[in-house]
C-alpha cells in the first residue's frame, strides 16, 4: 500500500473495498465496492431507504464501518477520525453555523487546522469571490436565501481542500427553478477546482446522467451496477436496475440456446445466458408514425443500416413532457412507450407504425428468485 | 365604515379582544398585588388593623435589617447554592440530554419518566427521601448535602429541558464540522456551545431558580444549619418580624424577576437559535 497520507495525497481518489455498513440497527449493506478517481464525479442512485446516506456517512467516518476498508488517495482511513480523513460531507440542507458570518463560516475549516483568523478570512474572501458572493461576507447565514446557502456551504467545503467531497442529495430541498440554477453554479465551481473525488447522492436520474462521470446504482443492499451514465441508461445490468431507472419498455421473453431473445414482439439479439429474460429500452428506442405507410420515414431516422422492427399498434395515451410528447401504444398484449416521428401528431385510437430499433434495446436475464424481477408491465 | 380584516387583526394584536381585557387586568392584579403589599409592609414602620395603609413610613430600620449579618449571609448562601445548582444541573442535563437524544426511543421514554419523577414529587416528600440519602452519605446538615438535594429536582427539570432542546437541535451541523476538520473538542467549543448559548443561559437560570425558592429540601437536609433566604424569611415570619420578612420576600422575588427579564431582552435581541 502507498505510504501517502490523506494530507500528502497521491491523488488516486476514493476506494471503498468490500465494505459492510450498518444500516439502522442491522448490517444492511454487504461487500460494497466503489472507486471514484480524483477529479471524477460519481452519482449514487438508489431507492429511498436503501442506504445511500449510510455509505456516505461511513466513508466520512461519521458512522462505523463493520468490515472492509475506505481508502483515500491510497491510504486506509477506516479507523481514522472524521477530521483527519480529508473527506468532507455536505448534508442535504446546508448547515451553516448560525453564529458565524458567511466569511467566518468559510474560514472555519482553516481556523480549526491552525490558520490565524486573518489568513482564514483572506482565503475565505478568495473563495467568496469564486462563488460570486463577496458582498455577502459579513452577512449572517439566517439572512441568506437557499441558493446562497448552498454556494457558501460548497465554498466552505472547498476551503477544507478535501480529497473526497460527499454531497448528500444537495439540491433536493430546492424548488425546481432554483435547483437548476444552484446545481449549475455548484458544478461549474467544481469544474474550476482540480480535484476532489465527488460522490453525489441523488434521486434524479437525469441529473445524475448530466453531471456525473459514472453512476452506481444501489439496490437491495448491494451495488447493482457501476458504469458510465450511457451504459447504465441503455444497458442496465438487471431487470431490477431497469425498473429502478424507470425504463418505460419492459417486455418479457426467453433467450434460446442460439442467443436469440424471443418474445411476442419479435426476435432480438441477446448477450445473456439462455432462460427467462426481458427486453428493456428507453422511449427513444421506439418511434411511431401515424400511418403505417409512413414506416419509411421513421425508419429513415436510423443510421446504422440495421432494419428496424416494425409493428402496428393503437395509441392508448398521449403524454406531454418537457422533452416532447410520448405515446403509449398497445401492441397485442403489450404496451410500449415511444417517441413520435418528426411532423407526426398521433391521437388516442390512431393506428400507428411502431419502429423498434434493435440496436437500442437491451435484453436482461430475469432472476427467478427475485420477486422484484417478476412484476409485469 | 368597513374595517379591513388586517386592521382588525392589528388592533386585536395590540390590545387583545375586548373580552380579554378584564382577564388581563385580573391577571395583573393577582400577580402584582402581593408584591405591592410586600413593598408597603417592608417600608411601613407600623401597619395596624384596620388601617388601609401603614401609618408610619420609613426605610431606615429596613436598611439596617437588610445590612445585618443574618440576611446578607442568607443571601450569599442562596446565591451560591443557586449558582452551583444552575451550573451543575445544566452540565448534568446537557450531558444526559445529548446521550438520550441519540438513544433508542424506549430508553428515551424510560429516561423521561425517571427525570419527571423528582419534578412532580412534592418537595416535602422528595426531601424525606433525600434526607435519608444525605445522612447516609455523611453530608446531611451541610452545604454539600443541600446542594445535592437541590440538584435532584434541578437535574430532572434540566434533563427534560435538554431533551426538548437537543431533540430540535440539528446534529448534522456537528457532523459537518467534524468532516471540515474540527476535533470533538473544537466542535463543542466552536459550534455546539455558541449555537446553544441562549438555551444554556436559560438552563442556568432555570436550575438556579429551582434552588432559589427551595425551602422544604433545604430545611430537611440542611437541618436548620444551612440558612438560605427562604429559611430566614420563614424565621422572620415565625418570629413576628413581618417587616424584615416582607423585605426578604421582595429580595427573593426581585432577583429572579430581573434575571428573567434580562434573559427575555437578550432573546429578543439575538433571536432564538435551535
Amino acid at each position: 500500500m502507498s505510504q501517502a497520507t490523506p494530507d500528502t495525497p497521491s491523488r488516486t481518489g476514493l476506494e471503498l473495498r468490500k465494505a459492510d455498513i450498518a444500516f439502522g440497527a442491522r448490517r444492511g449493506l454487504h461487500g460494497i465496492d466503489l472507486r471514484v478517481a480524483a477529479g471524477e464525479r460519481m452519482a449514487l442512485l438508489g431507492p429511498s431507504g436503501v442506504g445511500k446516506t449510510s455509505i456516505l456517512r461511513a466513508i466520512a467516518g461519521l458512522d462505523p464501518l463493520l468490515d472492509g476498508e475506505v481508502l483515500v488517495n491510497g491510504v486506509d482511513v477506516s479507523r481514522i477520525a472524521p477530521e483527519r480523513r480529508s473527506v468532507v460531507y455536505l448534508h442535504q440542507t446546508p448547515t451553516l453555523f448560525p453564529h458565524l458570518s458567511v466569511q467566518d463560516n468559510i474560514g472555519f475549516p482553516m481556523e480549526v487546522r491552525g490558520a490565524t483568523r486573518r489568513d482564514a478570512r483572506r482565503r475565505a474572501d478568495a473563495l467568496l469571490a469564486r462563488v460570486r458572493m463577496t458582498k455577502f461576507a459579513s452577512r449572517m447565514p439566517a439572512s441568506l436565501s437557499g441558493g446562497q446557502r448552498h454556494r457558501v456551504a460548497l465554498a466552505r467545503a472547498l476551503a477544507a481542500d478535501p480529497a473526497v467531497l460527499l454531497l448528500d442529495e444537495p439540491f433536493a430541498a430546492l424548488d425546481p427553478a432554483l435547483r437548476a440554477e444552484v446545481r449549475d453554479a455548484v458544478f461549474a465551481m467544481l469544474d474550476e477546482v482540480s480535484g476532489p473525488a465527488v460522490i453525489v447522492v441523488t434521486h434524479d436520474i437525469d441529473e445524475a446522467a448530466a453531471l456525473a462521470d459514472a453512476i452506481a446504482v444501489l439496490l437491495d443492499g448491494a451495488v447493482a451496477q457501476h458504469a458510465t451514465p450511457t451504459v447504465v441508461l441503455t444497458r442496465p445490468a438487471s431487470l431490477a436496475v431497469a425498473r429502478f431507472l424507470g425504463l418505460p419498455n419492459i417486455v418479457d421473453g426467453v433467450v434460446d440456446g442460439a442467443g436469440a431473445f424471443v418474445s411476442d414482439l419479435g426476435v432480438f439479439a441477446a448477450r445473456c445466458a439462455p432462460g427467462p429474460a426481458a427486453l428493456v429500452s428507453r422511449a427513444d428506442a421506439v418511434r411511431v408514425a401515424v400511418h403505417t405507410n409512413h414506416a419509411s420515414r421513421a425508419d429513415g431516422d436510423r443510421t446504422d443500416g440495421e432494419p428496424a422492427m416494425v409493428r402496428t399498434g393503437v395509441v392508448r395515451r398521449v403524454q406531454q413532457c418537457l422533452g416532447g410528447a410520448l405515446v403509449r401504444v398497445q401492441l397485442g398484449a403489450h404496451h410500449v412507450t415511444a417517441t413520435i416521428s418528426d411532423g407526426e401528431s398521433p391521437s388516442v385510437g390512431d393506428l400507428v407504425a411502431v419502429h423498434i430499433d434493435p440496436t437500442r434495446v437491451h435484453v436482461v436475464p430475469v432472476d427467478a428468485t427475485r420477486t422484484s424481477d417478476h412484476r409485469r408491465v | 365604515m368597513i374595517t379591513s380584516p388586517s386592521a382588525i387583526t392589528e388592533r386585536h394584536s395590540r390590545s387583545g379582544t375586548p373580552a380579554s381585557r378584564p382577564l388581563l387586568v385580573g391577571l395583573a392584579f393577582v400577580s402584582l398585588s402581593p408584591v405591592l403589599l410586600l413593598a408597603l409592609r417592608a417600608t411601613g414602620a407600623a401597619w395596624r388593623y384596620p388601617a388601609i395603609l401603614p401609618s408610619q413610613r420609613g426605610v431606615d430600620a429596613l436598611i439596617a435589617g437588610l445590612r445585618g449579618p443574618t440576611l446578607v449571609q442568607a443571601l450569599g448562601t442562596s446565591v451560591l447554592l443557586a449558582a452551583m445548582t444552575g451550573v451543575l444541573g445544566t452540565a448534568f442535563g446537557f450531558v444526559a440530554g445529548r446521550a438520550l437524544v441519540r438513544a433508542t426511543a424506549s430508553v428515551r421514554r424510560f429516561a423521561a419518566v425517571a427525570a419527571f419523577l423528582p419534578v412532580v414529587a412534592p418537595p416535602i416528600a422528595l426531601g424525606v427521601g433525600v434526607q435519608v440519602l444525605a445522612l447516609r452519605a455523611g453530608v446531611g446538615g451541610g452545604l454539600t448535602g443541600v446542594l445535592l438535594a437541590h440538584l435532584v429536582p434541578a437535574a430532572g427539570y434540566l434533563t427534560l429541558y435538554f431533551l426538548g432542546v437537543l431533540g430540535a437541535y440539528d446534529l448534522s451541523m456537528e457532523d459537518e464540522a467534524r468532516t471540515l476538520g474540527a476535533t470533538p473538542w473544537q466542535c463543542f467549543i466552536r459550534v455546539t456551545l455558541p449555537t446553544l448559548r441562549p438555551r444554556l443561559i436559560e438552563a442556568l437560570l432555570l436550575g438556579a431558580l429551582v434552588s432559589w425558592g427551595q425551602l422544604a429540601l433545604t430545611l430537611l437536609v440542611g437541618g436548620g444549619v444551612v440558612r438560605t433566604l427562604p429559611v430566614e424569611l420563614l424565621a422572620f415570619v415565625r418570629a413576628g418580624d413581618d417587616r424584615l420578612g416582607a423585605a426578604a420576600a421582595i429580595v427573593l422575588t426581585i432577583l429572579p424577576a430581573l434575571a428573567l427579564s434580562m434573559l427575555q431582552r437578550g432573546a429578543k435581541r439575538t433571536g432564538a437559535v435551535t
